[in-house]
C-alpha cells in the first residue's frame, strides 16, 4: 500500500465522489477540547480539506481524560497550536488555520466555509457562534453532561434560530461532569453528521439527535 | 388529547418517554405541568421550576417545536393535539 491508499477503506464504504467533497471542503471547528479535538482529528484522518479552528484555552490536568489530541507534556500549553501540530502529524494533506481567541458577539466566520461544528461549551458562545453563522451555512450542534449528549445541525437563515430554540438553558453552576467515552460517542455523531452536510444530506436537520448511555437510549426530539 | 415528551434526564426520572393528557378548554403549559405530575406520581415539577414558578433547571420545554419562553411562558394556552416537550440539554463540550 502506498500513501494514496489512504482513504481506501473508507471509499469502499461512501465511494469516491463522496471522497472528493470532503477532499474539497471547509469546515470550522469552534473549540478543539473535548468534542473538537476527537471531531477536527476524525475529519482529518477522513482527508478533509481544510479545517478552521477556534480556542483560547491552555490544556489543563482535568482535560487529558478526554482531550484526544493531548498529552501529559502538553499541559500548561495552548491547545489551538497543539491541536495544528498534531493534526498535521495525521493527515499533512488538511490545510489547518488557527483562529484565536473566544467566541462572542465580535466573532467573524471565515468566507467559503461549508460548515460550522459547534464543539464548545458555554451557551454564550454558541449563541455568538450561531449568530455568526452566515444564512445558508450548516450549524451541527454537540453537547453533553455526563452520561448524555445531544446532536442538531440547523441551516441558518431557515431552522429556527439557536438561540431561540436553546432560550433558559441556562449554565450549569460549577464544573460540568464529562467521561471520555461520552464524549467520543457524541464527537463520532458529530462527525458522522457533518459528512451528511457536506454531501447535503443531513440526518440531523432541525432534528435534535439526544443520547442517554445510562440506558443505550436514543431519541429524536424534533425542533 | 396532548402528548407530553421527556427527554434525557427527566425520561430517566420519570421512567418512561412520553404521556398522553386529555385536553381540556383553557389549558396552559403550567395546568397540564401540574395535571402531568398527578398522572404519573413522581414528583419533579421541583426539578423543574422554583417557588415562583420559573424554569430554574435549563431545561427547556417546547410547544409543537416552540421554546415557550418566545411564546407566553408557562401561561402559553394549549389546543387539542400540541406536543410539549421537556429537554435537559448538555452544556458541556
Amino acid at each position: 500500500m502506498i500513501e494514496t491508499d489512504r482513504y481506501a477503506r473508507q471509499i469502499l464504504h461512501w465511494g469516491a465522489e463522496k471522497q472528493r467533497t470532503i477532499e474539497e471542503s471547509s469546515l470550522l471547528i469552534a473549540g478543539v477540547g473535548g468534542l473538537g479535538a476527537t471531531v477536527s482529528q476524525l475529519l482529518v484522518r477522513a482527508g478533509i480539506g481544510r479545517l478552521y479552528l477556534v480556542d483560547d484555552g491552555c490544556l489543563d490536568w482535568p482535560d487529558l481524560n478526554r482531550q484526544t489530541l493531548y498529552g501529559e507534556k502538553d499541559v500548561g500549553r495552548a491547545k489551538l497550536p497543539l491541536a495544528k501540530e498534531r493534526l498535521n502529524q495525521i493527515n499533512s494533506s488538511t490545510e489547518i488555520v488557527e483562529l484565536p481567541g473566544r467566541i462572542d458577539d465580535s466573532f467573524l466566520l471565515p468566507d467559503g466555509v461549508h460548515g460550522v461544528a459547534d464543539c464548545l461549551d458555554n451557551y454564550p458562545s454558541r449563541f455568538s457562534l450561531y449568530r455568526a453563522t452566515q444564512p445558508g451555512s450548516y450549524f451541527v450542534h454537540g453537547g453533553l453532561n455526563g452520561n448524555h449528549g445531544q446532536v442538531l445541525t440547523l441551516l441558518a437563515g431557515k431552522s429556527q434560530p439557536f438561540d431561540e430554540i436553546f432560550a433558559g438553558a441556562v449554565q450549569p453552576e460549577g464544573t460540568i461532569p464529562v467521561t471520555p467515552d461520552n464524549v467520543v460517542i457524541i464527537a463520532g455523531l458529530m462527525v458522522n453528521e457533518l459528512f451528511s452536510v457536506l454531501w447535503k444530506t443531513p440526518k440531523l436537520l432541525d432534528r435534535c439527535l439526544v443520547v442517554s448511555l445510562d440506558e443505550f437510549n436514543m431519541a429524536f426530539l424534533d425542533i | 388529547m396532548l402528548k407530553i415528551q421527556f427527554f434525557s434526564l427527566i425520561r430517566i426520572l420519570l421512567k418512561r418517554d412520553a404521556i398522553d393528557i386529555p385536553w381540556v378548554e383553557g389549558d396552559t403549559v403550567q395546568s397540564v405541568l401540574n395535571k402531568t405530575q398527578a398522572q404519573i406520581s413522581t414528583p419533579f415539577l421541583h426539578k423543574l421550576l422554583d417557588e415562583k414558578g420559573a424554569s430554574h433547571t435549563g431545561t427547556i420545554i417546547l410547544v409543537n417545536r416552540k421554546n415557550i419562553l418566545h411564546l407566553q411562558g408557562l401561561q402559553t394556552p394549549l389546543s387539542d393535539g400540541d406536543v410539549l416537550a421537556f429537554f435537559p440539554p448538555g452544556a458541556g463540550g
